[in-house]
């Protein structure tokens, strides 16, 4: 690898049907791996909702083979690190390990898949700390907003609960639906492996095998979800918190990562709410411009995956001020729909995505993180010389019509989180 | 290449040239080859720590500041002309320090030496930007004091330190924030921002000497001046342990311990190092597995201790699980400290705890920024050369040490306990 996008990336299918992307980096004496399982808690049904969630943690809670405390204890002896954790739409095992360790690394990693125990003990203890955990978590009105936000967007689709469920169906789920999620889910054909840094192609392809070659092979089902509606109304919800601050999502159904808009709609992020620093209008104008806030910004591409993400537009503010940021919002979006973006705003957008996007190739993980996104949205190990080609051929006329498909302002979710009384919502 | 961390032989900073030019400015500099970035880091040895009475948050309001215009440079012009190259930056105030980045592509990197030479002196205070800028930074301020740990930390430093300006938040007491004037700001600007309080760093693909002589271009002609006095407050002894209770809107208990320690090279910085991992990094540590696995008392339990200039607080921070109570949380992390004191600690725990503290500071290693960024801190608040002795220093902690102390600094006497509680069910202190 001679550098942050240059690495030379090679697929493998082992004997088994699992994919495994490899990538050396001898600049660094680390190893990262990436074992994404393709599902997660979208394939939950709604009664047992969190089991996806819960199966994650429970990943190296024990194995067939050892305690919570032996694999703990063996991956930090080394220096090591094993992280699992699930989201909508997959499960992730993370290893970083130095080189010379990698062996007990896979060792580790091929057991926790393969063979956890999902103990009774282990689950009510998981269960248990989960609960507190969304307890927890409902003292930050910015989470709480942004799940009220999901619910309003995504009604009738699974995106619309929290990927770890709510506490009822966290309290309904059995140790049969765990076991089930990972009978059916955790099998080679529904998995991806990658791995990146301090080791030579051929010996690492052979010790994967080694680790992973008898886990049996075996796809898993499709699941059948249905295509979100983007909605036709305005849905408005203000949730009383007695905080200082009043936070606001205003958005609706976004678009999924293979979209054939995604790259206009980047440079449209870009120049709308995402870019350096405070270029984008968004924070220009209410951060910047008014004072509004210290947080601000707006994205339909970074929420977009194998199922559509959403439009959001998020701001942090003093209560008083949710009338003029919310409108600011309207008028930036609808400004952006209506007049084209002038030539200097796309230049300097494709300027700046062009040539910061390497910075999210430098390290080992970064790198074993983007793999498993090229494989799983068919973006090719040459995304590092194809992507500014997406990126420059965007034009004006496309950013509009993106905005114009892909953007609205007469049918939208906005919710504001905020002290009792301060806002009038009906009147947003 | 680095050299192999793991060698006692090689010091770390060997590939890092130190140069300091005529007008006191330090530049650092570090070649990488496998990384077509430039990494461009300026620090300035001065933080909430050098703020009086009044004026805290001067440092941090100063640091929005430098991102609002200079005499060259318009409002806007620096983000836009890191967007137009493709790059990043950013910003950031402790207790010790201001540091600014970018991160550019190698081949135009050198804008970032335009930027910093310019806004290192010519920073206009526009009485408009300031007043909208204030704004910002109330904002910024209350979304803080929204978080429920940001609560109780403020509330815990303002009780552990009496005098020491570490008591103050970064971010400062909304008072301060609010009364600040633009000729206050610029006043302060002027004793702190000069070449002799500035370290540069420059991390990735360049070659030094042609670096340095564009750094010269930019910076050579700045002015030197005289450091100002450091009249920072001693803070005295802690006797007695201080508790209180902060009131919240929340039923889900926290709690913050924090115990006075020393500062950053202190010969027994490095135990208390080892003992934050020996206590409850990652699930084989102590405080997990009892607080965590066994009492189930606990969603997490957390010990922090990091570099600082002056004496400052090694953190224990827990939040509270189910119905467990606020004594069965204190009395297991008491139990277990104890325990270390008492010399439980054998070589497999200390072995292990070791080794995290290396592989982490592997891993930290990996981007051109994370190499700047410690390089920028370490000089700043020390000198370069803590670097190097790093991890031999780590790794010769022994247990004995470890349980000096773990008895000496985390003891009832030398802490502070701090409880967010639920301001609905009960009256705070």
């Amino acid at each position: 690898m001679k550098g942050p996008g240059r690495f030379h990336a090679e697929r493998v299918v082992l004997s088994n049907g699992l994919t495994a992307i490899l990538a050396e980096n001898r600049a660094l004496p680390s190893v990262s791996m990436n074992l994404a399982v393709l599902s997660g808690a979208i394939a939950d049904s709604e009664e047992f909702a969190g089991t996806a969630i819960m199966t994650s943690r429970l990943l190296d809670e024990g194995t067939t083979h050892r305690t919570s405390l032996q694999i703990a204890d063996a991956i930090e002896s080394v220096g090591g690190s094993i992280d699992c954790d699930g989201s909508h739409d997959r499960t992730t095992i993370h290893l970083g390990v130095l080189g010379k360790d990698i062996d007990l690394g896979l060792d580790l990693v091929s057991d926790i898949v393969r063979n956890p125990a999902f103990s009774p003990e282990r689950i009510e203890h998981e269960r248990e700390r989960v609960l507190s955990e969304i307890r927890s978590a409902q003292d930050r009105p910015q989470v709480v907003a942004g799940w009220e936000f999901n619910e309003l967007v995504y009604r009738g689709h699974p995106l619309h609960r929290p990927a770890h469920g709510y506490p009822d169906s966290i309290r309904r789920i059995r140790r049969a639906n765990i076991e089930g999620f990972h009978a059916d889910r955790f099998v080679p054909g529904n998995a991806v492996v990658s791995v990146v840094g301090d080791f030579e192609h051929d010996d690492m392809r052979r010790r994967l095998e080694g680790a992973f070659g008898p886990w049996p092979a075996g796809d898993a089902a499709s699941v059948q979800t249905p295509t979100p509606a983007r909605q036709r109304d305005i849905r408005r919800r203000f949730l009383p918190v007695s905080s200082e601050q009043a936070h606001v999502y205003f958005g609706h159904l976004g678009i999924r990562r293979r979209d054939p808009d995604f790259y206009a709609l980047q440079v449209l992020d870009t120049i709308l709410g995402a870019g350096a620093g405070l270029t984008a209008r968004i924070p220009r104008a209410l951060r910047d411009e008014q004072g509004l806030a210290y947080s601000t910004f707006a994205s339909i591409t970074g929420s977009a995956g194998v199922e559509p993400g959403k439009f959001i537009a998020y701001i942090g503010t003093a209560p008083d001020n949710v009338p003029k940021a919310v409108a600011g919002f309207v008028d930036e979006v609808e400004r952006i729909i209506d007049e084209p973006v002038t030539a200097p705003e796309l230049a300097d957008a494709q300027a700046y995505l062009t040539g910061s996007f390497v910075f999210g190739f430098e390290s080992n993980a970064q790198i074993a993180r983007f793999l498993i996104n090229a494989e799983v949205f068919g973006l090719g190990f040459d995304y590092v010389e194809t992507y500014p080609r997406y990126i420059e051929a965007v034009t004006p006329d496309a950013v509009r019509r993106a905005a114009a498909a892909h953007l609205t302002t007469r049918a939208y979710s906005l919710v504001v989180a905020g002290p009792e009384g301060a806002v009038d919502i009906d009147t947003l | 290449m680095p050299p192999p961390l793991t060698s006692p032989n090689v010091p770390y900073t060997r590939d890092v040239g130190r140069t300091v030019l005529d007008n006191g400015l330090t530049v650092l500099t570090r070649e990488l080859r496998f990384s077509p970035t430039v990494t461009c880091m300026v620090w300035y040895g001065v933080g909430s720590r050098h703020e009086a009475a009044g004026e805290t948050g001067c440092s941090h309001f100063l640091e929005h500041m430098l991102f609002k215009g200079t005499r060259r440079y318009a409002k806007g012009d620096i983000d836009r002309i890191t967007m137009r190259n493709g790059g990043s930056n950013n910003a950031f105030t402790s207790h010790d320090f201001t540091a600014y980045y970018f991160n550019f592509a190698s081949d135009r990197w050198e804008t970032a030496l335009d930027i910093e030479a310019d806004r290192m002196v010519n920073t206009v205070f526009d009485p408009v930007e300031f007043a909208a800028e204030k704004k910002v930074v109330i904002e910024e301020l209350k979304a803080g004091l929204d978080q429920p740990w940001g609560a109780l930390m403020q509330e815990l430093h303002a009780t552990a330190f009496r005098t020491h300006p570490y008591r103050n938040p970064v971010i400062g007491w909304q008072a301060d924030v609010e009364a600040a004037t633009p000729d206050r700001i610029e006043a302060y600007y002027r004793r702190h921002y000069h070449p002799a309080n500035a370290t540069l760093v420059l991390v990735g693909d360049f070659r030094t000497a042609g670096a340095l002589a564009r750094v010269r271009e930019r910076f050579g002609a700045i002015d030197s001046r005289a450091p100002a006095g450091d009249t920072v407050a001693a803070e005295p002894e802690q006797t007695a342990e201080r508790r209180f209770r902060l009131a919240w809107r929340s039923d889900v208990p926290r709690l913050a311990v924090a115990y006075r320690a020393p500062g950053i090279g202190h010969p027994d910085s490095y135990a208390l190092q080892v003992l934050a991992v020996v206590l409850a990094e990652g699930k084989a540590s102590r405080l997990y597995q009892r607080l965590v696995e066994r009492d189930r008392t606990v969603t997490f339990v957390t010990a922090e201790y990091g570099e600082s200039r002056d004496a400052t607080l090694f953190h224990v921070r827990a939040e509270g699980r189910g119905d467990a109570s606020r004594d069965a949380i204190e009395a297991g992390i008491d139990e277990e400290i104890d325990r270390i004191a008492g010399g439980s600690i054998g070589h497999g725990a200390l072995d292990r705890a070791q080794r995290q503290i290396e592989a982490r500071f592997v891993f930290s290693m990996e981007r051109a920024m994370d190499q700047a960024l410690l390089f920028g801190q370490i000089e700043t608040l020390d000198r370069l050369e803590y670097v190097d002795t790093y991890l031999e220093r780590i790794r010769a902690v022994d247990a004995a040490e470890l349980a000096r102390a773990a008895g000496e600094y985390l003891s009832r006497a030398n802490r502070t306990v701090g409880w967010l509680v639920d301001g609905a069910q009960e009256t705070p202190d």
